[in-house]
């Protein structure tokens, strides 16, 4: 008996199988040793080693004796909760459910970064797509730009499903290195001056009951009237939040807060893992497309903080944005704003830049989505 | 200029300002619940019953 038949996983090896299971070790240490969106993180690479050893169970397999298909776990998943796309927006709920509007209601100009630190999605398709990728494939690499991780699932399940591996890696990835990025970003865009203007902060401000119910019911039917594509997105995320807000399901709320964020985010972590084949992960496309994630998140903080160095140009002296608030546009939250608040506290201790910062990034949150809804809305017209 | 680089052009152009319009409509939204919906103060349950019970005594002749 040969080794093929006595160790058949040993033996259908390549170098390619070990370069992915590397990768998902690599993942894993990330999780526990750097702390980078290991809910996330975790569950990709422990599944990223589950998939690519040859003749895994966890993926459909061709039985050798029948010749019929065996249907693998994570396949099963795979068609049930992402090609449907219930676990991202399973996902949404909980997210709502976890996200408090007031800071909007006591800041909502600052809104208008949640849209300006979108720039990154639109410039990064523009990109993709001087790089030879078709309209579909450069929406969903954009998307890696929304810093929101079911977005970017959502829109490439739909439109790129192939890319839907190095997608979500590359979007989960740099949420975990805001701090890292962002920075050195915001540094060369701004003055020391600029970053030591001090915000006023009406965090006193109350917000009434009534108001943070009627929010989402709004937003939802708004948002419905103008891009009905959008209602899968900004609706789950909305209905969350109307859970939250409306002050007779807490234990519901609780539920999407912690129950169900937890199960959907570790069976969206493995199952989207499936994807991380060798066949389908190791090629130059996913270089190329972890490459543009990056470039994504660095000019949706370019937009974020220009968008605040051009408001400025028609503020008084006095009533002056601080530029780096731009740069929590993103929906990366609460990471964004606490990195934000932290670079003002570096140059100046008495400098509070957390409550305007966090209202711009609650801004994020719904500007992220929004961007989503946009993309699933005009690119089947142009495609 | 190819006309995929053309469409993407243009998809980016529409959506950039389908977000501002979009969270344009949202500021307007929070700004008019703000105005229509005012946070108010709840008077404390017991207070508000000492108060009517002070009044009724002071009522009674």
């Amino acid at each position: 008996m040969g080794m093929e038949q006595l160790l058949p996983a040993i033996a259908g090896m390549t170098w390619q199988d070990m370069v992915m299971i590397g990768v998902g070790l690599l993942l894993i240490y990330l999780a526990i040793a750097k702390n980078y969106e290991p809910t996330l993180l975790l569950p990709m690479g422990f599944g990223a080693i589950l998939v690519n050893i040859p003749l895994s169970s966890a993926l459909t397999q061709i039985d050798p004796a029948t010749g019929n298909a065996v249907e693998g776990v994570l396949n099963v998943f795979f068609d049930a909760g992402i090609a449907t796309e219930i676990f991202p927006l399973l996902i949404f709920i909980a997210i709502g459910a976890m996200i408090d509007f007031s800071p909007l209601f006591r800041n909502p100009s600052l809104l208008l970064f949640g849209a300006a630190a979108q720039f990154g999605i639109f410039l990064t398709m523009l990109l993709a797509s001087l790089l030879g990728y078709d309209l579909r494939e450069a929406a969903s690499i954009g998307i890696i730009g929304a810093a929101d991780g079911p977005t970017s699932i959502v829109v490439a399940s739909r439109f790129a499903p192939g890319l839907l591996g190095p997608i979500s890696v590359a979007a989960y990835s740099y949420m975990a290195l805001v701090p890292i990025i962002q920075p050195p970003v915001v540094r060369l865009l701004t003055s020391k001056r600029e970053r030591l203007i001090r915000m006023s902060n009406p965090s006193n401000k109350q917000i009434s009951k009534k108001a943070l119910i009627v929010f989402p019911i709004a937003v939802t039917i708004i948002a419905g009237i103008i891009a009905p594509s959008s209602l899968s997105l900004i609706g789950f995320l909305m209905f969350g939040n109307l859970v939250r807000e409306c002050g007779v399901l807490n234990k519901l709320s609780l539920s999407a807060q912690n129950e169900l964020a937890s199960l959907v985010t570790l069976l969206l972590g493995i199952t989207i893992a499936s994807t991380m084949t060798a066949e389908r992960f190791i090629r130059v496309d996913t270089l190329i497309i972890i490459a543009l994630g990056l470039f994504a998140f660095v000019f949706d903080t370019f937009g974020g903080v220009i968008f605040a160095k051009f408001l400025n140009l028609f503020r008084k002296e006095g009533s002056k944005l601080n530029p780096m608030i731009g740069a929590c546009g993103i929906s990366a939250f609460p990471m964004s704003a606490r990195v934000i608040h932290q670079m003002g506290q570096k140059e100046d201790p008495f400098n509070y830049l957390l409550m305007p910062a966090i209202s711009a990034n609650v801004g994020g949150q719904i500007g992220s989505v929004v961007a989503g809804g946009i993309i699933l809305t005009l690119v089947p017209f142009f495609a | 200029m190819t006309p995929i680089f053309e469409k993407t052009l243009l998809i980016a152009t529409i959506g950039m300002a389908g977000i501002f319009l979009f969270m344009a409509v949202f500021y307007l939204l929070i700004r008019a619940l703000d105005k229509l919906m005012p946070f108010q103060e709840k008077k404390p349950a017991e207070k508000w019953s000492e108060e009517t019970a002070t009044e009724k005594e002071e009522e009674e002749p």
